[in-house]
This record gives C-alpha cells, sequence and structure tokens, in this order.
C-alpha cells in the first residue's frame, strides 16, 4: 500500500529520528511510503491563534504538496486532525484520507517489534488526538504489542499544557500543568506521546527538573524506550 | 496579560473540590442511561430559545402576569439595578436577603442596593462567606472552592466574636444561626434564576441550602433577576434539563432543593411573598444571540466546563475577573465585554477540548474561542506584531522552497531563542529545544 509521510514541521525540524522512526514502522507494516518533497507545515500554529489569512496559505500549500489518491500518515495528533478537520475548509478542497501514525499502524494490524519486553510505558493521550480524532486504544494497543508494561496514567485525560501558542501567552500555567503531567508519568519508565508538540513541552519541562524520560511513541515502538 | 498559579493553599482547595466534584459527575453520568441522548435533546430545546427568545419571552411574560407577577425588562445591567432598587426602595426595604445568583453579581447589584440605602445579605454559605472576606466567586457553582475549613472558620469567628471550630458541620450551624435572623428581618428576598418556564410562567430554583426557600417565602417582596435566554418552553423541558444540570454540576441525580415558584402568595394560602418581580435582564444576550456566538447562550451554569479546565485548576476563577470563570468565563466574558477589554481570555486556554466534551448542553466552546481569537486578529485587537510575524511566517513557509532557506539559517542561530518575548516565557520554565541537526527532508 502506497502512503505519503507528513513528516509535520516539528517532525522535519526538532524530531528526524522519529520521522525516521515512523518511517521505518510503516514500511515495516508493508507500505510503500512516499514523502512529498514540497511538504511543510499544516498551518495549525496560525489557526490556533486566529490567524485564519496565515492559515489558509499553509492549508494551500499542504493541498499543492499531497496527492488526494494516497492516505497522508503523520506522527502527530494535533497535525493530523488539523489536516482531516482544518485544511479542507480552510483550502476550499475535499477532505484527505488522513491518519495519526499509530491509529494507522493499528487499522492494518501491525505488530511492530518486541523491544520493550518489561519496560514500564506510560502512555500521554494527547488532547487533539483524543478528542478530535477519537483515537485512545490504538496507541495503547500497539505498545502492547511490544511488550511493554502499561502504565495507566491517574488523569489520563488531563492536558499536558503545550496548546501551541497557549505555552508562551501563559507560560506558568502551561508549565504547572506539565509537572503534572510528568509526576503523573513518573511512575514509568518512559512517557510516550503520540504528538511532536507534548514531546517538546514535556522533553522541554523535565530536561530542567530532571523529570521523567519523554519520548516519541514512533521511537518507542520502533527502536524501543531508551 | 498571563494568568498565575494559585498560591499553594488554593491550589490544594481547588483540587480537592474539583476532583470531588468531577468524581461525582462521573458516576451520575453513568447512572443517567443514554446521556449522549439527553445531551442531544437538551441542546434542541435550549436553542430552540435561543434562536427565538423574544417570543418565547413574551409567553413568559404573559404567564407571569397571569400568575399575578410583575416582569420588568431591563436592556443593560445600570437599567437592571435601577429596577431593582426601585423595587425595595418602594416596599420600604431596610434588609435585602439575597439568594446565589451570578446574574446580581453580572450587573453588581449589592453595591446599588447599598448605594440607596438597603442592606444586603448573601445567604448561601459560599456567598456568605465571601461576602464576609470581601471578595468575589470564584467558581460559578461553588464560589468559595478555595477557601479552606479553617479560613471559614475565622471568617464566620469574626461575626460571632468567639472561635469556632474548623469543623464543617459546627460551622454550617454557626452559618445557619446567623443567616437565621437575616431571614426573619429582611424585608425583600432576592434570588437569580435557573430557568423559567414560558407555558406556566415559573421561575425554578435549584439549591442545597435550603436557604432558596426562607428567601422566597419569608420576605414581603420576591424579586427574581433573570437572564433574558434562562427559558425553557414547557415544564417537560425542564425536566430534561434539570436531569443534566446537577448531573454536570455537583454530580447530584438532582439538587437537595428544586423549587418552582408561580407567582406571588395567592387568596388563602400561608405563606409566600405578597408581591414578585420578575427582573429580565438583557445587558449584551440580544447581541449576542443574534450572531455568530449565539450558541453560548444555551449555556445553563452547571460549572462542568470550569472543574474539568486544567487552566481554571491551576489559575483559579479570580484570574478571569470578578464573575464568570473557566471556559465559559474565557467565552462569555468577551462577549459581554467586548474584545477590546478582554483580549486575554480568548487565549486563556490550551484548547484540549476538555470543556466541550463535558458541556451537558453541547456548546462547543473551545470552538468558540479559537472563533474569538480570529476575531481578536481580523478586528484589529491583536498585536501588529503579532500579526506581521504569523503574515511573514506564512508567506515563506507556504513556499517549499523558502521553508527550506529560512530553516537552513534558523538552524544557524537558536531561532527561539531569538524571538525575544516568546523564548523567554518558554525558558522560564523549560529548556529551548534544539534544532536537528540535519532535518528529516535531508535524510532521505
Amino acid at each position: 500500500m502506497r502512503v505519503q509521510l507528513f513528516a509535520t514541521c516539528l517532525g522535519d525540524l526538532v524530531f528526524p529520528e522519529a520521522v525516521a522512526d515512523a518511517e521505518a514502522l510503516l514500511r515495516g507494516a508493508g507500505c510503500d511510503v512516499r514523502f512529498p518533497p514540497g511538504q511543510t507545515c499544516c498551518g495549525q500554529p496560525a489557526f490556533n491563534a486566529g490567524h485564519r489569512r496565515a492559515a489558509r496559505r499553509l492549508a494551500r500549500a499542504f493541498v499543492r504538496a499531497f496527492s488526494h489518491d494516497e492516505p497522508v500518515v503523520c506522527p502527530s495528533g494535533s497535525c493530523a486532525a488539523m489536516v482531516a478537520h482544518r485544511v479542507p475548509e480552510l483550502a476550499g478542497c475535499a477532505p484527505f484520507e488522513v491518519w495519526e501514525l499509530s491509529s494507522f499502524l493499528d487499522h492494518l494490524g501491525a505488530a511492530p517489534p518486541a523491544r520493550n519486553e518489561g519496560v514500564r510505558i506510560a502512555y500521554h493521550s494527547s488532547c487533539h488526538l483524543l478528542r478530535e480524532l477519537g483515537v485512545d486504544a490504538a496507541p495503547r494497543r500497539l505498545l502492547a504489542r511490544t511488550g511493554a508494561e502499561l502504565v495507566d496514567l491517574r488523569r489520563p485525560d488531563l492536558c499536558c499544557g503545550f496548546g501551541g501558542t497557549f505555552a508562551v501567552r501563559q507560560p506558568e500555567i502551561s508549565v504547572a500543568m506539565a509537572d503534572d503531567k510528568l509526576a503523573d508519568g513518573a511512575q514509568a519508565d518512559v512517557l510516550a506521546t503520540a504528538d511532536p508538540g507534548c514531546l517538546m513541552h514535556l522533553q522541554a519541562r523535565a530536561a530542567r527538573t530532571g523529570g521523567v524520560r519523554v519520548q516519541h511513541l514512533a521511537s518507542v515502538l520502533a527502536r524501543g524506550a531508551v | 496579560m498571563s494568568f498565575r498559579v494559585l498560591d499553594e493553599r488554593r491550589l490544594a482547595a481547588t483540587d480537592a473540590a474539583t476532583l470531588r466534584l468531577l468524581a461525582g459527575r462521573t458516576g451520575a453520568w453513568a447512572a443517567a442511561g443514554d446521556a449522549e441522548a439527553l445531551r442531544e435533546r437538551a441542546h434542541e430545546i435550549r436553542m430552540g430559545v435561543v434562536d427565538d427568545i423574544e417570543s418565547h419571552l413574551d409567553r413568559f411574560v404573559a404567564a407571569v402576569e397571569a400568575a399575578g407577577g410583575r416582569v420588568h425588562r431591563c436592556a443593560s445591567a445600570a437599567d437592571a439595578r435601577a429596577a431593582v432598587a426601585r423595587i425595595c426602595v418602594d416596599a420600604g426595604a431596610r434588609l435585602a436577603a439575597k439568594s446565589k445568583s451570578m446574574l446580581s453579581e453580572e450587573i453588581g447589584l449589592n453595591a446599588a442596593l447599598e448605594a440607596v440605602g438597603v442592606d444586603v445579605v448573601e445567604t448561601d454559605l459560599g456567598e456568605y462567606i465571601l461576602q464576609l472576606a470581601g471578595e468575589h466567586p470564584v467558581h460559578i457553582i461553588t464560589p468559595a472552592i478555595e477557601k479552606t475549613v479553617e479560613d471559614v472558620a475565622s471568617l464566620l469567628s469574626a461575626v460571632d466574636g468567639v472561635p469556632l471550630e474548623p469543623r464543617a458541620e459546627a460551622l454550617a450551624q454557626a452559618a445557619r444561626r446567623q443567616l437565621r435572623q437575616v431571614f426573619e428581618r429582611a424585608d425583600v428576598g432576592i434570588t437569580g434564576a435557573n430557568f423559567a418556564v414560558c407555558e406556566s410562567g415559573s421561575i425554578c430554583l435549584v439549591t442545597n441550602e435550603g436557604n432558596g426557600g426562607l428567601v422566597t417565602s419569608l420576605p414581603r417582596v420576591h424579586v427574581a433577576l433573570l437572564g433574558m435566554e434562562r427559558l425553557v418552553p414547557t415544564l417537560d423541558d425542564l425536566a430534561v434539563l434539570l436531569q443534566l444540570l446537577a448531573r454536570s454540576g455537583t454530580g447530584q441525580t438532582l439538587t437537595t432543593y428544586t423549587r418552582l415558584i408561580t407567582g406571588p402568595r395567592r387568596a388563602g394560602e400561608v405563606d409566600g411573598p405578597e408581591e414578585l418581580h420578575v427582573v429580565v435582564v438583557d445587558n449584551g444576550r440580544s447581541r449576542i444571540g443574534s450572531g455568530p456566538y449565539r450558541e453560548m447562550l444555551a449555556c445553563i451554569r452547571c460549572g462542568a466546563c470550569l472543574n474539568v479546565c486544567p487552566v481554571y485548576r491551576k489559575a483559579g476563577g479570580g484570574a478571569y475577573g470578578p464573575v464568570y470563570s473557566g471556559p465559559m468565563g474565557a467565552v462569555l466574558v468577551p462577549l459581554l465585554q467586548g474584545l477590546e477589554r478582554e483580549r486575554a481570555l480568548p487565549h486563556a486556554s490550551s484548547l484540549c477540548g476538555a470543556c466541550t466534551a463535558a458541556c451537558p448542553v453541547k456548546i462547543p466552546l473551545h470552538e468558540l474561542l479559537l472563533e474569538l481569537r480570529r476575531d481578536l486578529v481580523e478586528h484589529g485587537v491583536a498585536s501588529r506584531g503579532e500579526r506581521i510575524a504569523f503574515g511573514l511566517w506564512s508567506l515563506l513557509w507556504s513556499r517549499p522552497f523558502l521553508y527550506r532557506v529560512s530553516t537552513s539559517l534558523a538552524r544557524r542561530g537558536r531561532p527561539l531563542g531569538a524571538l525575544a518575548g516568546p523564548g523567554r516565557a518558554w525558558a522560564a520554565g523549560r529548556e529551548l529545544p534544539e534544532l536537528a541537526g540535519r532535518r528529516f527532508r535531508d535524510r532521505r
């Protein structure tokens, strides 16, 4: 099956290993992965900050870069939600078949390598993946297939506090929310998330405070938690 | 203007209370049968009113008058304050006993009554505590949510002049004793209205403390403040909404008291007020109702969105202003006060969507926040610097070549650090993320 990989801007620029892991997982599941070279960003930062004209420019660029004929897969819940729910209206185009990586792998029945035997992993449901795309069980199922011991968070429904520009408009609240999430995940060896935004924010806070290790779900699935 | 995290005491009190309310809500919903169908129905009922407030209001007014009550329609907060003051003055009132009403906070009623020589005493326990403390409510349902039992003990002790033990029951007894004389002496009772029923002209009051009953039956005059949108067509519709209100707010199946008041005391009845005045307040609602944010008027003030909101739970209600708070406040306050004045509130959310998921009448709260953010930009309220930054960024990143050039250049510096304001805000509590040595696109 041919799929188009959407790296997302954060994936391309800050977390290229996680995107490479996503690509490896897709190949492992039998996909023929294409990387449309014209891709940049889905426009979510502008859209969520109220800048519709700016978001529309990025949405149109997305439509120029991607084909409607093959599924788009991306290692980000919030970017997948943006492409699914906002890009078509902004750009005035037909909807894309877009999948967040873990839900697509689960849909294909993929069995990632068993590299997490005995590792305690907590999964942080990013808000947009959970509430806008309704994906919650797929990432956990995949983690379980890699042998991970899943650790339940006490408040899996709570936002980690990233929220795009929210992280810098409300820094004190944003950081306090990260602290709650990191404390909730502290009993695990690794806190895994399927969203580069949450990942950047939680890693940045954990680096400052010495909190639990936070990794992208794709890396945990492809190479095992480290 | 950024929110601050509450101090440790208030944070712990808020955390404990919201978690208790949420746990109750989860349990009550589980027992509600087809909760989703109930929410759909509630949304329909509320939007049916919101889409045609005037004709519903006409029916309600006719029914109130037929039952012997009087209706005062007020366009603004000032009109509403004046109307209530006039009712009190005409009644020769010296003391007004109030049951909890967020609308009275919205219009600033207490100060207006005191200005015409009427003492006002809040009789809802939470509101009473805040009145003693000289503070505003920080939650629309549990207004003193940030107060600990020790705080309450010291406030109530000051009234009695003797120290009270910091035990909930002893304190409730003390407040009960202190307030009893207010109920007996009050000339006017002032309440809000959770709902008003068009077909019967009834005011519905939902309370847990019993003060609502005393306020509406002992004083000679009862004044009910009603937001003009808080109507339901029929008693059957009311039954649908009552199933949702307490479940969402406090996690109860029903509150302890659900009171329906139809007209003043009738001939032959032994109690109830001689006069019933319903003060119907617009104060911006008809404007909201005719615009793109009209779904906000479906709100039944249950407080569920506050309890689930991680921002509310960290910053507390005071951060949003003196009246409404949490996600419903972040939407409603800018609509009532204007975006110019309340430009920070639409951004007081991570857009996590927990509020929308919790809303019993299915108001898309986080979508409305997104629309308000759009208005901030398109009405020129957002800063010029921000608009220029997003404009330039989108011009660069909508062209793959310029994306590659700009991100190559950025990797030579520390781009997030270079964005002085946002970079500083990020780095105050977090490390700045590093751009990778090679982009993903360069590795293929």
